[in-house]
């Protein structure tokens, strides 16, 4: 026993040295940018007491690590501009953060410094208690304000209370190669996706990818299918009464996810699968199509060859009738917020000032497109664009966002949080085929309407 | 006679930490649950409306409330039923084996230094539908894939029984020390008037393993109440709400949905509702064999 | 012949138990040092073919395992350690000093605190953390840890020093000691085995919680074991070998230290438990 516990004690020590040694290698091949000096605090005094800025992020794991790198380097660039300034990063899973973390720390009422955030119906929630800066003095003063493209679901009451990282679209990832061995072509019209998904089927394939765990990953599909169906403006209208979750066109929509799933469309049992798996069931051949947004892209990075040419092809949801024009969710609500408490402290405010001019510059988007097909959230030139497009795959992409004719917020941004979390279970149920989608439906226009009385 | 065993102010020293802990941690967040409860906040504002009972009508009302209680109504009938009586079986097998007993007092344990955490992880893998354990074995008989985690009429039974495998042992291992601790004359007398194995088990053993039994049960009832975690790190409460419990519930919707007042009424519930099945189970079993009380 | 069968009747029994039991641990070493998510899925509880000890180096630098481990470790301990030293002075006072109106009123009070689903209080508590801000800091498990064990210690102590006989103390009060000294000098001694128990069955209790450390702590550097597990599970699910090795970093040392301390444990239980 005692020899077993000396080995194991070794090995832990061994191992420590191996993570010190590693972690040393890392700092060293981290470029250190010595040639940016700041004129402004130079002529200041050299004695500046030494500050922290906390910030919450969700860049964490294997699939993140580019993003990381990247907030890391501007992290650094932002300390040597601030005399004094630490920031101190903090990873957490995506979910987590937005449902359980950031929303217990707001009722708290001391959120991180900067926050990773979602714009709507998020950040209203909390601007209204005051909890979030408003940034639009920082935005005219840095020249900023008109470089976005769409900042509406940041803002609340006319005041701009955050900035999304990039843009991104929603549709289906395939698999190329499969697609040319098969001859089988990009769908024009919905009939012809399904015509596409009965032929995989029939190859004895999983014609979409799925992980159906966390609600919101089916949820794209069954949105882009209500967006066709019931029209690209209809999901604004269940706030304000105008349009009824239980409208026949709605049912329509859910029906035709539902007829979907009973029809083998789906690996069965995506209801125990994760998010991040169903990029496996595409990886491994084992699924051909997936629905997922663009973010999804870098995942098939490793697909890439050398000339660029990716394994898998990128498509938007196709209409019903064909000409009828293309439609994706177009979102641009992820992104940072910042804790009312810095304009206390002129420090911070400084500081703050510097992370977003660091953090939201050209050259972070245009990176951000090259090393993640992350689509840009500020508008850049077109030749930057194409000129950054790393591979295929994101060229296509961003070729496929041109093409729309109709983009929409997801509807996660433009309904309630209670209304969020009983569709949630509800497409679970439409799902697992225990409830038709008009019952669901009709529950959920209660849930909303209580919601809207409510007022809020 | 002994005035140092009398001094007041010696009994207060010794009770202060403990009251300030039990005031601190049970009776004021009971209090502040049950006055929140009665409130339409957010848990963000800084106002808030009274709303009676409104709280209270609305989950009673919801049919996804319900089907929390009765998963709950499940964790505490499997953990009675089948778990109690596994848990006694394996303790007098182990206490009457000669061989391998302190492998198997030593295995048996094992599960509990696991946290809930990890064992969602590794079940996980068991019950994964295509490579998964469990599948792989019904294959060999023949046996179509069951989705454990995807199909409501298997998720609730799946969580269980990781629940059971994960706590079992520890139970085992009470029981055990109380069985080893029984005078050995006792059992000796009964042997040498012609009393078999099982007649002595349940004669002699049994009688005077109830009281730890007993707490077996009351622990087996409070842990059925408070269980979360285990279906936090497995399903999420999934599919569509099938394996939610009292506890997952309350935490969606106070701290996802934004409905504090709400998910305090929860919270009141779940001590209500715990207060009732542990008053029954004190009325109609303890009280017929044997107190554990003062 | 018959009592050879029964005998061995139950040996079957119990490796089938053993079997169910230590068959999941079996599966994650192996995958642990498997090539990757295809050799995972060819060949899933069996033997493997090769063995990738890089999965180790790799988990223990992204999985940051020693420092969720100490964190783990060490308020596990000391919120026990507190619990103990809390719940035994009130189960001293509460069993061996002469109150005999007030002492099961305050008992009762105590007890109905096992009745109190922790998990359903995380609300108020972590307001209370709030602020008293200590949300981000160690204290924010610590405090609430040792007092959610009271009222199980208590129950477990008191039933034990209920039965130590009185004549103890009355030789030590004729010895001159007063009660701290009665406390700390004859009964604690005496209570020992309870005290394993009592400590063993707190620090599994800390050691796995998950709720309030996923709630109470954002920063990775005070993160526990547990909630650093599903962190890492998040973050590398694509990953199922390296996860494993994970996993086998985690359950090890704990394993190891059981294995020691085993005959104690038991000792414990044996003493603390057939007096409950």
């Amino acid at each position: 026993m005692r020899k077993s516990l000396i080995m194991m004690l070794s090995l832990i020590f061994v191992a420590g040295a191996l993570v010190a040694g590693c972690g040393k290698s890392n700092n060293s091949a981290e470029p250190v940018n010595t040639g940016t000096t700041n004129g402004e605090n130079a002529s200041q005094s050299s004695k500046v007491e030494p500050f922290e800025l906390k910030m919450r992020h969700i860049e964490i794991g294997e699939p993140n690590k580019n993003r990381l790198a990247r907030l890391e380097a501007v992290k650094q660039k932002t300390e040597e501009q601030v005399p004094g300034l630490t920031i101190k990063l903090d990873g957490v899973d995506s979910e987590v953060n937005r449902k359980d973390k950031l929303r217990s720390e707001m009722a708290a009422g001391n959120p991180p410094d900067i926050f990773d955030a979602f714009g709507s119906p998020d950040i209203g929630v909390y601007a209204k208690e005051g909890l979030v800066l408003d940034i639009g003095p920082i935005l005219d003063e840095l020249n900023l304000k008109e470089r976005f493209i769409n900042l509406d679901p940041w803002t609340y009451d006319g005041k701009i209370y955050g900035l999304p990282k990039g843009g991104s679209i929603e549709g289906y990832f395939y698999n190329k190669e499969y697609f040319a061995a098969k001859g089988l072509e990009v769908p024009k019209t919905l009939a012809e996706l399904e015509a596409l998904a009965e032929k995989v089927k029939a190859d004895g394939k999983v014609p979409f990818a799925q992980g159906s765990k966390d609600a919101w990953v089916p949820l794209m599909t069954t949105n882009n299918l209500w967006s066709y169906y019931a029209g690209a403006d209809f999901t604004a209208g269940f706030k304000t009464g105008e349009s009824k979750w239980n409208d026949p066109k709605m049912v329509e929509a859910v029906s035709k996810h539902q007829e979907w799933v009973k029809k083998g469309y789906f690996k069965k049992g995506e209801l125990g699968i994760d998010y991040n798996s169903q990029r496996n069931q595409l990886l491994t051949d084992e699924a051909v199509m997936m629905y997922d947004g663009s973010w999804a892209s870098s995942v098939f990075n490793d697909a890439v060859d050398a000339d660029g040419k990716s394994k898998f092809g990128f498509f938007v949801m196709p209409p019903l009738n064909e000409g009828d024009g293309f439609s994706s969710m177009v979102d641009s609500n992820n992104g940072y917020g910042f804790s009312a408490k810095v304009a206390d402290d002129p420090q911070k405010l400084e500081a703050v000032k510097a992370f977003i001019k660091t953090f939201f510059s050209d050259e972070v988007q245009l990176q951000s497109l090259k090393e993640d097909g992350l689509l840009p959230s500020m508008i850049l030139s077109e030749g930057d664009l194409q000129a950054n497009a790393a591979n295929d795959l994101i060229k296509e992409i961003i070729l496929r966002m041109n093409e729309l004719e109709y983009k929409w917020p997801a509807f996660d941004a433009l309904v309630q949080a209670e209304v969020n979390t009983e569709l949630s279970s509800g497409i679970h149920r439409v799902i697992e085929g225990v409830q038709d989608p008009q019952a669901m439906l009709d529950a959920l226009q209660k849930v909303q309407e209580e919601a809207n009385a409510a007022g809020e | 006679m002994n005035k140092a065993m009398r001094n007041p102010l010696m009994y207060a020293l010794f009770l202060i930490p403990t009251f300030i802990g039990i005031v601190l941690f049970f009776i004021y967040p009971v209090i502040n649950a049950a006055f929140y409860s009665f409130t339409d906040w957010n848990g963000i504002a800084k106002t808030y409306n009274f709303n009676g009972f409104a709280n209270y009508t609305k989950s009673m009302s919801q049919n996804a409330f319900w089907v929390s209680v009765r998963n709950n109504g499940f964790f505490i009938l499997f953990s009675v039923f089948i778990q109690v009586p596994l848990i006694i079986l394996f303790s007098l097998l182990i206490a009457n084996v000669k061989k391998l007993k302190g492998l198997y007092k030593t295995a048996v344990f094992m599960p509990s230094v696991m946290s809930t955490a990890v064992i969602g992880i590794l079940w996980g893998f068991i019950y994964e539908p295509d490579i998964g354990l469990f599948n792989n074995v019904l294959g060999l008989f023949g046996i179509d894939k069951v989705y454990w985690l995807s199909d409501r009429n298997w998720a609730m039974i799946s969580i269980l029984i990781t629940n059971a495998w994960q706590w079992t042992g520890f139970y085992i291992v009470m029981v055990l020390a109380a069985i080893i601790s029984i005078p050995k004359e006792l059992d000796e007398a009964a042997m040498i008037d012609g009393a078999t194995g099982f007649q002595r088990a349940m004669r002699i053993t049994m009688p005077l393993i109830m009281p730890i039994v007993s707490v077996v049960i009351m622990l087996s009832i409070a842990g059925a109440m408070k269980a979360a975690d285990i279906i936090i790190v497995m399903t999420k409460g999934g599919p569509a709400g099938s394996t939610e419990v009292m506890a997952t519930y309350m935490l969606k919707h106070s701290i996802t949905s934004f409905k504090y007042g709400y998910g305090n009424s929860i919270a009141v519930l779940i001590f209500i509702f715990t207060l009732i099945i542990t008053a029954l189970y004190q009325v109609l079993v303890v009280r017929r064999t044997e107190r554990i009380e003062y | 012949m018959t009592k050879k069968l029964k005998g061995s009747l139950a040996h079957i029994l119990l490796l089938i138990y053993l079997l169910v039991i230590l068959y999941p641990f079996l599966f994650v070493v192996f995958s642990s040092v498997k090539t990757d998510n295809l050799a995972i899925a060819q060949n899933p509880f069996g033997f493997p073919k090769e063995f990738q000890w890089t999965n180790y180096v790799e988990a223990w630098v992204n999985a940051k395992i020693s420092t969720y481990f100490l964190n783990s470790l060490y308020i596990a301990v000391i919120a026990a350690v507190a619990t103990i030293i809390m719940a035994s002075m009130a189960s001293f006072a509460l069993t061996r000093m002469r109150f005999t109106k007030l002492s099961p009123m305050l008992y009762q009070i105590i007890i109905l605190g096992i009745l109190i689903p922790g998990n359903a209080l995380l609300l108020p508590i972590y307001n209370l953390m709030r602020s008293t801000n200590l949300l981000d800091t160690h204290w924010a498990l610590l405090i609430p840890y040792a007092a959610n064990s009271i009222p199980f210690s208590v129950v477990i102590l008191t039933a034990f020093m209920k039965s130590l006989p009185s004549e103890i103390e009355e030789a030590a009060v004729v010895d001159g000691l007063r009660s701290p000294g009665i406390f700390a000098r004859v009964v604690m001694p005496l209570t020992v085995p309870a005290l394993v128990t009592v400590f063993i069955v707190n620090f599994l209790g800390n050691w796995n919680e998950f709720l309030l450390a996923n709630y109470f702590l954002s920063e990775d550097s005070l993160k526990t074991l547990p909630v650093g597990m599903v962190g890492f599970r998040d973050a590398f699910s694509i990953n199922y070998a390296q996860m494993s090795a994970g996993i086998v970093y985690s359950v090890v040392p704990v394993m190891v230290i059981y294995a020691i301390l085993q005959e104690k444990i038991i000792e414990g239980l044996t003493a603390g438990g057939v007096k409950g």
